[in-house]
């Protein structure tokens, strides 16, 4: 493991000599970090400390399989009921579910407003998460009340269940080269046979594949899953692909 | 039906006669009609004021007040049933009535209500303790629609609020519009005090972190 990307456990200390500095800006602590005054970082999670010199930034890149919502982040759920104001949807199992407006769409008013049915799957944005209320949802901007594709998923598919360390990589601007993640590329490009496919990921751990055929579902989440449980690297999930789309012809 | 003269000594529930002869004081109350007691205790009869005749002026005559009202019936609570002489007084609860200020605790925060339990009664600490309600529109007497209780309340702040309802059964409705009212002490998540820097914001003193409630204006 290379030392810029040192291993940390909860509670130990970390060494001065890995938290950067800045001559302006103050340094952020990201998730997985606690500030202890007065000059104490702890950090709270096991995984791999991860700093950023630029923006004077640093935090723990743990994975972990239980979805904590935080606000302003994007994720995939399931509308469980409809009451008079709200929807009531899950976010993920055995949680109090997450409350979404019945308007909190992109021009959504009393007359002209979606009418989701229990089991509709949403990609919402967190619009309210603390320790001591129910979260809230939305899928319009609060300012600009654009949707920014946000709102119901339509199309046929099904949702995967995938690790949140995983959802994050998927989400980033470029999974392969920053996330080590080409398995998408490589089932919608030459080692899949160019299968065509859509998806929705969300970071509670949720991935929704849709498409035409089922086939190409099944494939496409089978070889996220197993990406994911393998962890697999870029020439695992070249070979994953090709034995699947191998097996599923 | 012969009229029968109001008991001295009633217990809860007891007839002590119809609303068309007496009027209801404190202590009594209306069913059917009738009036019964609501409390252990003796029965006053409080005659009304005397009507009095045509007011005669210099240069004007004014009319008689109303004329005479029905006499009042109370019940006072016993403050010595016991016939020994050495049993103490027993201590009254004290209950809270519309318009008192209350000192209370958050216990739990929904988007449209706080749900706090009421400790503190003008001066008098309380026995037991009342649940309260502070809706969202009770908050603040400004951009009423506007009210993030997050922003205003956390669970075990202690707040300072006003009775404007004795509600149902399980709740008494509170209201922090005034300015005089609302936060007076909280903790930070990092567990220290907080003090207060404005209406709208406590400091944590130690780390400098700010956070947002309906603060109370300090006396």
């Amino acid at each position: 493991m290379s030392n810029d990307r040192p291993l940390v456990l909860p509670g130990e200390t970390i060494d001065l000599s890995l938290i950067p500095s800045h001559p302006k800006n103050p340094l952020r602590l990201g998730p997985g970090l606690r500030h202890i005054p007065p000059s104490d970082i702890v950090p709270t999670a096991a995984g791999e400390l991860i700093t950023n010199p630029v923006k004077n930034s640093m935090w723990v890149e743990y994975n972990s399989n239980r979805y904590i919502p935080s606000q302003n982040d994007i994720i995939l759920a399931q509308i469980l009921r409809s009451t008079s104001d709200f929807y009531l949807c899950s976010l993920a199992p055995h949680t109090p579910p997450a409350t979404l407006p019945h308007l909190a769409f992109e021009g959504a008013t009393k007359k002209t407003r979606p009418v989701l049915l229990p089991g509709q799957l949403v990609y919402a944005r967190v619009s309210l998460a603390n320790a001591h209320m129910d979260p809230e949802l939305e899928c319009v901007h609060a300012s600009t009340g654009k949707a920014d594709g946000l709102g119901p998923i339509t199309g046929t598919g099904c949702i995967f269940d995938v690790s949140l360390g995983f959802a994050r990589r998927l989400l980033m601007a470029r999974p392969a080269q920053d996330g080590g993640l080409a398995v998408l590329e490589m089932l919608g490009g030459e080692e899949g046979g160019g299968m065509a496919f859509e998806t929705a990921v969300g970071r509670n751990g949720r991935v929704w594949v849709g498409s035409a055929s089922a086939r190409t579902v099944v494939v496409v989440g089978r070889a996220l899953q197993e990406t994911d449980r393998g962890r697999l690297g870029v020439e695992g999930q070249r070979r994953l692909v090709k034995k699947l789309v191998r097996e599923m012809s | 039906m012969t009229t029968t003269t109001p008991p001295t000594l009633a217990i809860p529930g007891q007839l002590l006669g119809p609303a068309s002869r007496y009027q209801p004081g404190p202590g009594t109350h209306l069913h059917e009609s009738n009036l019964h007691a609501s409390l252990v205790g003796q029965v006053h009869i409080t005659q009304p004021a005397r009507a009095l005749g045509p007011a005669k002026r210099l240069t004007k005559i004014t009319p008689a007040p109303a004329p005479a009202e029905l006499p009042t019936l109370s019940v006072t609570p016993a403050t010595q049933l016991a016939s020994a002489p050495s049993r103490e007084k027993k201590k009254r609860e004290v209950l809270p009535e519309v318009g008192n200020v209350v000192l209370c605790r958050v216990i739990r925060i929904t988007p449209r209500q706080a749900v706090v339990a009421i400790l503190v009664c003008g001066d008098t600490v309380l026995e037991a303790e009342w649940q309260g309600l502070i809706r969202v529109q009770d908050v603040r007497a400004t951009e009423k629609d506007r009210v993030k209780i997050y922003e205003s309340f956390r669970p075990g702040d202690v707040v300072r609020a006003e009775v404007i309802s004795l509600g149902d059964q399980t709740n008494y409705y509170l209201s922090t519009t005034r300015n005089e009212l609302g936060v007076i002490s909280a903790v930070s998540e990092a567990g220290n005090t907080m003090v207060p820097v404005s209406w709208k914001e406590l400091m944590d003193p130690k780390s400098g972190l700010m956070e947002l409630r309906k603060v109370a204006q300090p006396q």
